[in-house]
């Protein structure tokens, strides 16, 4: 008796922490005030309609989707072989190189922003957008590598070899029985990819320049000046979003089981 | 040399630096069904992957019908392998599974439908086609692997351990059809099993392998009732093996003089060729089993352990109690010792 309620208790108070602040975001935003504030002073929708009116906010947005989309596209061309030498191939250094891909999981997002920026954009006059780009490849390569080796450490690999030997090439088989059977943990990287890309602030953070900013960047710079409740509305909507996303592709990918 | 189709000269195969054939040499005739036969871990599948070209050698050569394909390929070789897995592609159903080779070969798409249909119909999978493999059972994967190779036309099928992962009955079918796929095409077949009754059933010769050698290579007949040495004798049921010189024939437990005279070597009797009641020879009963038509016994002996085996109609032998048996002349096997 105790301990269910102890668990109950405990299980409240974590979804209490993870959803509370979704449910604080979107009143905030609701907010009929001119500031930012909780609970919010009366109720409108013109903040929500003021995110889309915020010629910044338009071009950010571009941005981040333009980052999220190809740079993960990006990092699955890169993470998809690399996935697929590792786990069938004995290649020297094996362990190595899935740690090394590993690193920009471990090394902090700022410290892999500031090293771009001073030996990449500054010495070899990259630009903003081009860093920015390399930046968030490199950000989701890591998973896109680990979401994809395991949906390929559970395809037996004799499927293979009985494709080469009914004609195929290797490079052939890969193509025709090998991505075809991993192809929703290659969208379950996408998705993961996506979403740890469009969010993403440490590394973008010194990789701004003029004009040039993701949308988490430019909403950080827009409450420095403005601190009306439109940040919260925008906030809401990504988070919307992202738990669309999730929930779409929990729902037809069981998504939970590659990450 | 003359009749050989494929031919495995001085073939050694190896896994880094272990080498798991040292020296194998084999001559398969054409139109031939091969087995090959060993305990697990003694090399067979190694070796069917090579002949596939799944694996590089390490010496030696492989040829067929007189040409050289030790670094041919394995997608150029024309030979088709059913996996013990099966290995289906289960993201197409059972008529892309088949078609899946007949496709890349460019054939024409009226042509690729009568091959599939006539693969499927050849296997008896016909309503099918349709299904993904997932959603077939074991009996039925299994020959959509063989429709799968059988299509392709190859000019060896190798198929290892076809009928392991299937239950008792499906296996005396898939056997059956086996065979029967085999007459109606041709195709030199050599196919691995670890179940002597198997080779028996099927095969035109059995190559029977211990630790990546051939122990002995010849026909059902040959092994079944002629086995060379005590490996292979013990292999093909003659499970009361003993050392013999003179007239005295030696156990791991000791010795018994015998009552007839027998070459110097190893003197076999398989269990039903010894007799229990009477005899020279005395023990007692350790173990006894029905067997249906049979009653097994496990009998302790000065010699150590001996297994006969009796009609069911005589009256049985309750454990503890002691016996005599006789190791009789007729049914002894004589093994020169080389
Ligand atoms: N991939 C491998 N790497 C290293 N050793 C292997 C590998 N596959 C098989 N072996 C070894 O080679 C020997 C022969 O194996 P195998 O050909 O599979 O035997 P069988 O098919 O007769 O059971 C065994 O001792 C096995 O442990
Ligand atoms: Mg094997």
């Amino acid at each position: 008796m105790t301990s269910t309620w102890t668990s109950r208790i405990i299980i409240g108070l974590t979804l209490t922490f993870l959803i509370g602040p979704f449910f604080i975001i979107i009143a905030a935003g609701l907010s009929a005030g001119d500031f930012l504030a909780f609970p919010p002073e009366g109720l409108t929708l013109k903040w929500y309609i003021k995110v889309f009116e915020v010629e910044s906010f338009r071009d950010s947005f571009a941005l981040s989707m333009f980052l999220a989309v190809f740079g993960t596209i990006a990092a699955l061309m890169l993470g998809v072989p690399a996935a697929y030498a590792l786990s069938r191939y004995k290649i020297p250094y094996g362990e190595t190189i899935k740690t090394v891909v590993a690193a920009p999981i471990i090394v902090p997002g700022i410290i892999v922003g500031l090293a771009l920026l001073r030996y990449l954009v500054v010495p070899l006059s990259f630009t903003i957008t081009l860093a920015l780009f390399l930046a968030h490849t490199a950000l989701v390569l890591p998973y896109a590598v680990r979401v994809v080796s395991s949906s390929l450490n559970n395809l037996r690999s004799d499927m293979e070899e009985a494709a080469v030997l009914l004609g195929c090439s290797r490079i052939g088989a890969f193509f025709r029985v090998v991505l075809p059977n991993i192809q929703s943990g290659v969208l379950a990287a996408f998705i993961l990819g996506f979403v740890t890309s469009f969010n993403q602030v440490p590394v973008s953070l010194f990789l701004s320049g003029p004009g040039v900013r993701t949308l988490p960047i430019d909403m950080l710079s827009y409450m420095e000046i403005t601190y009306d409740p439109s940040v919260a509305a925008l906030s809401a909507l990504l988070a919307f979003m992202s738990v669309v996303i999730v929930f779409v592709a929990e729902k037809f990918l069981g998504f939970s089981r590659y990450v | 040399m003359s009749d050989a189709f494929v031919s495995l000269q001085n073939l050694s195969l190896a896994y880094g630096k272990t080498v798991v054939v040292p020296d194998l040499n084999l001559d398969i005739r054409k139109g031939e069904l091969i087995a090959l036969l060993g305990p697990s871990g003694c090399g067979k599948t190694t070796t069917m992957r090579a002949i596939a070209g799944l694996m590089s050698l390490h010496g030696g050569s492989i040829s067929i019908d007189g040409i050289d394909m030790s670094r041919t390929p394995a997608n150029k070789r024309g030979i088709g392998l059913v996996f013990q897995s099966y290995a289906l592609f289960p993201h197409l159903n059972a008529f892309e599974n088949v078609a899946f080779g007949l496709r890349l070969k460019k054939l024409p798409k009226s042509e690729i439908a009568s091959g599939v249909e006539a693969g499927l119909n050849t296997v008896g999978l016909s309503h099918l086609a349709d299904r993904k493999p997932a959603e077939m059972s074991g009996g039925q994967q299994q020959r959509l692997s063989l429709a799968r190779s059988l299509v392709m036309q190859p000019k060896v099928l190798l198929l290892d351990e076809p009928l392991s992962n299937l239950d008792a009955r499906l296996r005396l079918e898939m056997r059956t059809e086996l065979q029967r796929v085999q007459r109606d095409t041709g195709i030199t077949m050599v196919f691995v099993t670890h179940d002597q009754s198997e080779a028996l059933a099927l095969a035109d010769r059995i190559v029977l392998m211990k630790d990546g050698l051939i122990e002995q290579l010849g026909t059902p007949d040959d092994l079944y009732n002629r086995p060379e040495t005590a490996f292979a004798a013990d292999f093909f049921g003659f499970e009361n093996i003993f050392n013999v010189s003179g007239s005295i024939i030696t156990g791991p437990q000791g010795s018994a003089p015998i009552n007839f005279k027998a070459v110097d070597g190893h003197l076999a009797w398989r269990p039903g060729a010894i007799k229990i009641g009477n005899g020279s020879h005395q023990g007692t009963v350790r173990g006894v089993a029905f067997a249906g038509e049979q009653r097994e016994y496990v009998i302790d002996c000065q010699l150590g352990q001996i297994k006969a085996s009796v009609s069911a109609d005589e009256p049985a032998h309750e454990i503890g109690t002691s016996i005599a048996f006789d190791l009789p002349k007729a049914g002894a096997l004589s093994i020169l010792v080389t």
